[in-house]
């Protein structure tokens, strides 16, 4: 019997290192790892100029103005949203569907609203609703998200909505029906809404409109609401006016009486 | 002071290259790692992919000054080591029938499965130590920032490891 020496087995087992070659589908196993550990990334062009959009495995988390350089937006993620997040490789049809979705196109795309509270997650839900081209006021988010009284908390839902654009929070007014605020820069909001067709500045005087032929009161924006023939346009500044004068809410727009 | 790994600081920094780079360094050497205490190609792949998310979940929580400064190559390592030991204990749990091995690319049983089989019967701190000391070819000191365990002990686990495979393929080559 001739025994196997110490030098022989790690001779062995070296040989075994070199043989041990990972398989011909060491690109695809690569990808799966980044695509699992990471989110990634891709630029699309936006009404705000181009953007950042960072999709994960449950749709999209992330939507940002370009920031000022990529490694300030990759950390900048890190530290919100505790992830890494490297460049889209592929995206399976993702980045067009955002980029049409950005463009204000009617396309349904998924929103990762993992770690916010079934509030939050609502309100956001609610506002995805909004037609383009059309405003609603906070209180009104507010009631359709089921918490009449929650106002103020619907505005800072909207000023820390990571996906602006795609869910339009550009869309929701003050209940005066004036813009109001637009993260750093309120006229952004202003543009966009005209850009969308939303009669701006008619709507800051008077943000509810009615008329005697069915005695109905809407939003202003409401599409029942532009088929008013001018002549029996009556418009008002709150919804207890209108309320007062004799009409009822529009079951379209769903106007909150007491705003 | 040990010198700071680059992609340390690039992932640290926030270069958007710096995971899939990570990635791309360390993929073939943790592969041939977890093949050597799995042998078993599927096994293996699906071990460093979950190495690998476990890592890059865990780069995306540390604070940039964490990463600064991790030995990133060591670190892999113990992570192999723990989802390994994770998956063999799960695979005791539901008995799993011992899978025919296959190298990938080659034509069938290369004469080093033999040696690879015989690691496989090691206690797991043996086997650890022993496929990085050859199968990794990784000096000691390496292998002791890898596993957390002190270089002697490191020796101590290779020596007895190497001891015992004598023992085992002695007795196979009677038997053949």
């Amino acid at each position: 019997m001739n025994e196997i020496s110490d030098e022989r087995i790690a001779a062995m087992l070296r040989e075994a290192g070199e043989g041990i070659v990972a398989g011909k589908d060491f690109v695809p196993l690569i990808e799966r790892s980044l695509a699992d550990g990471a989110d990634s990334f891709f630029a699309a062009d936006s009404p705000l100029g181009t953007m950042y959009v960072v999709v994960g495995e449950r749709g999209v988390r992330y939507a940002t103005p370009l920031p000022a350089s990529e490694e300030e937006f990759v950390r900048h993620y890190g530290e919100t949203f505790g992830r890494l997040v490297v460049p889209a490789e592929e995206t399976g049809g993702m980045s067009e569907k955002i980029s049409a979705a950005l463009a204000g196109e009617k396309v349904e795309v998924a929103v990762d609203f993992s770690g916010k509270t079934p509030f939050q997650r609502r309100v956001m839900e609610v506002v995805s609703k909004i037609p383009r081209g059309e405003v609603r006021p906070y209180s009104w988010v507010a009631e359709e998200a089921g918490a009449p009284r929650a106002s103020r908390a619907v505005g800072s839902v909207m000023a820390k909505n990571p996906v602006p654009l795609i869910v339009p929070c550009h869309r929701v007014i003050r209940n005066d029906g004036t813009t109001g605020n637009y993260g750093f820069d309120p006229e952004r909001k202003v543009r966009l809404l005209e850009r969308e067709g939303v009669p701006v500045a008619e709507i800051a005087r008077a943000p509810y409109v009615a008329t005697p032929t069915t005695g109905i009161v809407c939003h202003a924006t409401c599409h029942n609401a532009r088929r008013i023939k001018p002549e029996n346009r009556r418009t008002f500044r709150s919804m207890p006016a209108a309320v007062d004068a004799g009409f009822r809410p529009c079951k379209v727009c769903r106007p909150v009486a007491a705003a | 002071m040990p010198k700071t790994d680059p992609i340390a600081e690039r992932l640290a920094d926030g270069d958007p290259l710096a995971p899939r780079d990570l990635v791309e360094r360390h993929y073939a050497e943790l592969y041939r790692y977890a093949f050597a205490m799995l042998r078993d190609v599927h096994s293996s792949e699906d071990a460093v992919h979950d190495a690998f998310v476990n890592a890059l979940e865990a780069l995306g929580r540390y604070s940039a000054e964490r990463v600064r400064g991790m030995s990133l190559r060591a670190w892999l390592y113990r992570i192999t080591l723990n989802v390994v030991r994770n998956r063999v204990k799960k695979n005791r749990e539901v008995a799993v029938e011992e899978v025919p091995v296959v190298v990938e690319g080659s034509g069938g049983r290369e004469g080093f499965m033999d040696a690879l089989d015989a690691l496989g019967r090691l206690p797991e701190r043996q086997r650890a130590a022993v496929a990085l000391r050859y199968v990794l070819d990784l000096p000691y000191a390496e292998i002791s920032e890898a596993t957390g365990w002190n270089e002697n002990t490191v020796k101590t686990l290779v020596r007895r490891g190497l001891g015992n495979m004598r023992t085992f393929m002695d007795i196979e080559e009677e038997k053949g």
